[in-house]
């Protein structure tokens, strides 16, 4: 097991730096600097004066090596943006509605996902069926933005109940929990049930009914515990998304967190932000991976068993 | 001991939608005997063995454990019926909980009874473990490190521990090949012995049948076409749906080899046997021209139309 951990977190590592040379080449390819303003152009010396001072000049294999040596030591620089805060306090400041809210949409939408799936695969056919299949299915193609705007008009504009937009109090949550819940809820009902009914057709089931064991008793101890193995290691990857689905969420009920940034970072030409950003979300996909794949070996005695035979 | 059947099926019936699966099947497995159910993919025959075990609800019939009726009971009341009648899966992998160690498993039906400490329960498991063959240290290991022969010595152990009197066996061999195959017949030829099982052993494959079994019922679009000791069957087959099925077990001998005959559902149909009236030990239970299941001479019992006044 530690040697399959050290393995795993080795190419972690080495995916990791391959992934951060492919952004910054490709945040420097995109033309145009972080001077180039339509309307007032600075003068060409000044420019050349400002790129000089942030060490823009330089070759790019230097300004890499530069920013990843400061990444090292977590400084990520100062934002072109606001020059007065470091990437650090920004991405710190902005990073709480962020988290509060992917945290409690993944909260809520998670678990009612499963509980519906679960109910749709124990009674097939039923109108519980046929709702979580219709939430899913919704929940996945219907995108966020339109979610989001639906749930403006009706909660905010029809029906009064909560405030159309904003943060603060709790109650200007709810809606963007709701928007952001939409997509762990529909996913996990359609793995819920796939998964569940997949264990629940298995012959062994049909063994366990024959001798004599409740049927409460199949499912919570026999069942469940099968179907939960895909659906524990999916959960990792979703809290990627409080890093990067909730950009549009956050731009539907102007919520002052991260995702404002990913889009003026890239727009303004912010190198330093952008690129502390992406080395974010690529840092939390290899550590949910990792972890996801942790969580799949510890559950599964099929791939403890190698692991520890290896 | 009385001469009730272990297990009994009384005209049992199964509906899905307007498809028959299992029309009025009768059938008895005496105690201490192998009763063969054949036939091909869809004729019925595990569908029948689900609803012996009141795994699926059936539309009509009885079931009888030992004489008593347990086709009405509920589940809850089943309950306590379970330990006498059990049951092994074709498919040895996905029948064992994959999470669970091989111990755990064989030993979860002592649980489930609530019988003997976990300690003790522990020892019986590992004592069944041995008695099909594998040794003791298997308790700690996981379904997917076996084969599919010990994985099904296991489903074996699993369904004996709790000391059931009948088997439903659908088909335990069918997913093996040849040499593991006749360890696990062996197997349960001598567990039938030594236990006084009674089993229901489901197949298609003949030769398998011919080693275990001593009575051979062959079903045939639901329906039981003929029913006969397994010697008769081999030597005397009377329905052609039964002949048909003998032709297609395989010959090694190639001198010995016969011209196989395959035959449609409409040439079984026209070749149905007609039998005189004399010839039958029993009267006909329905004064019908259609084919209906009588009985000749030496419990044999065949689908036949009953031709009253036929000349020798």
């Amino acid at each position: 097991m530690t040697g399959f951990i050290i393995r795993r977190v080795i190419s972690m590592a080495v995916t990791f730096i391959v992934v951060s040379i492919v952004i910054f080449l490709m945040m420097h390819s995109i033309p145009g600097g972080p001077f180039d303003g339509y309307e007032m152009p600075l003068p060409d010396n000044i420019k050349a004066k400002l790129m000089a001072t942030l060490g823009l000049d330089k070759p790019l294999w230097e300004q890499y090596i530069r920013y990843m040596w400061g990444a090292l030591h977590l400084d990520f620089g100062v934002p072109f943006q606001s020059p007065g805060d470091t990437v650090i306090g920004l991405v710190a400041h902005a990073w709480l509605p962020s988290v509060t809210l992917g945290g409690l949409g993944i909260l809520f939408g998670a678990p009612i996902g499963v509980l519906l799936g679960m109910a749709a695969a124990l009674r097939r056919n039923s109108w519980i069926d046929y709702l979580a299949s219709a939430l899913a299915t919704l929940g996945l193609t219907i995108p966020v933005f339109i979610i989001s705007t639906g749930l403006i008009l009706v909660f905010a504009v029809w029906l009064k109940w909560t405030p159309a937009s904003g943060w603060g109090e709790p109650k200007r949550w709810i809606l963007p929990i709701m928007a952001y819940g939409a997509v762990p809820l529909a996913t996990y009902a359609r793995y819920a049930r796939a998964t569940m009914l997949d264990a629940l057709n298995k012959p062994f089931v049909s063994v366990l009914r024959a001798k004599g064991l409740s049927e409460r008793r199949i499912i919570f101890q026999h069942v469940l515990r099968n179907a939960a193995i895909p659906m524990v290691t999916i959960f990792p990857a979703m809290f990627v998304g409080i890093a990067t689905g909730s950009i549009f969420v956050e731009a539907m009920f102007r919520v002052p967190g991260l995702g404002a940034y990913f889009v003026s970072s890239i727009d303004k030409r912010d190198y330093p932000l952008e690129m502390a950003l992406m080395l974010l979300i690529s840092a939390l996909y290899s550590i949910s991976y990792l972890l996801a794949d942790i969580l799949y070996a510890v559950l599964n005695p099929r791939i403890r068993i190698e692991g520890r035979a290896r | 001991m009385s001469d009730t059947p272990a297990l009994e099926l009384k005209q049992l019936t199964k509906r899905f939608g307007d498809f028959i699966a299992v029309n009025r099947v009768d059938l008895a497995v005496p105690r201490n005997q192998v009763v063969a159910l054949v036939g091909e993919s869809g004729s019925g025959k595990t569908t029948t063995g689900l609803l012996a075990l009141r795994l699926l609800a059936h539309d009509g019939g009885q079931i009888l454990l030992d004489g008593e009726d347990i086709s009405t009971l509920s589940q809850k009341q089943m309950k306590a019926y379970r330990r006498r009648l059990q049951v092994v899966f074709q498919d040895s992998y996905s029948s064992l909980d994959p999470m669970m160690t091989l111990g755990e498993i064989v030993a979860e039906p002592l649980g489930i009874h609530g019988v003997a400490t976990a300690a003790e329960r522990r020892d019986t498991a590992r004592g069944w473990l041995e008695k099909v063959g594998l040794d003791g240290s298997y308790a700690n290991r996981y379904p997917h490190e076996l084969s599919g022969g010990q994985r099904q010595r296991v489903s074996v152990a699993r369904a004996l521990i709790l000391g059931a009197s009948v088997l439903v066996a659908d088909e335990p061999t069918s997913a093996l090949d040849v040499s593991v195959k006749a360890q696990i017949v062996n197997l349960l030829q001598g567990l039938q012995a030594d236990m006084g099982l009674s089993m229901l052993f489901i197949s298609h494959d003949l030769s398998v049948v011919r080693s275990l079994a001593d009575e051979v019922v062959v079903m045939l679009r639901g329906r039981v076409v003929e029913r006969a000791p397994t010697d008769r069957i081999f030597s005397n087959a009377r329905h052609p749906y039964t002949q048909s099925l003998l032709d297609a077990v395989p010959v090694i001998d190639p001198a010995a080899r016969r011209r196989r005959t395959f035959l449609s559902a409409e040439e079984i149909t026209a070749r149905t046997p007609r039998i005189t009236a004399s010839d039958l030990v029993a009267e006909p239970l329905l004064d019908t021209a259609d084919p209906q299941l009588v009985a000749l001479a030496g419990s044999h019992f065949v689908e036949a139309i009953v031709a009253e006044r036929a000349t020798p």
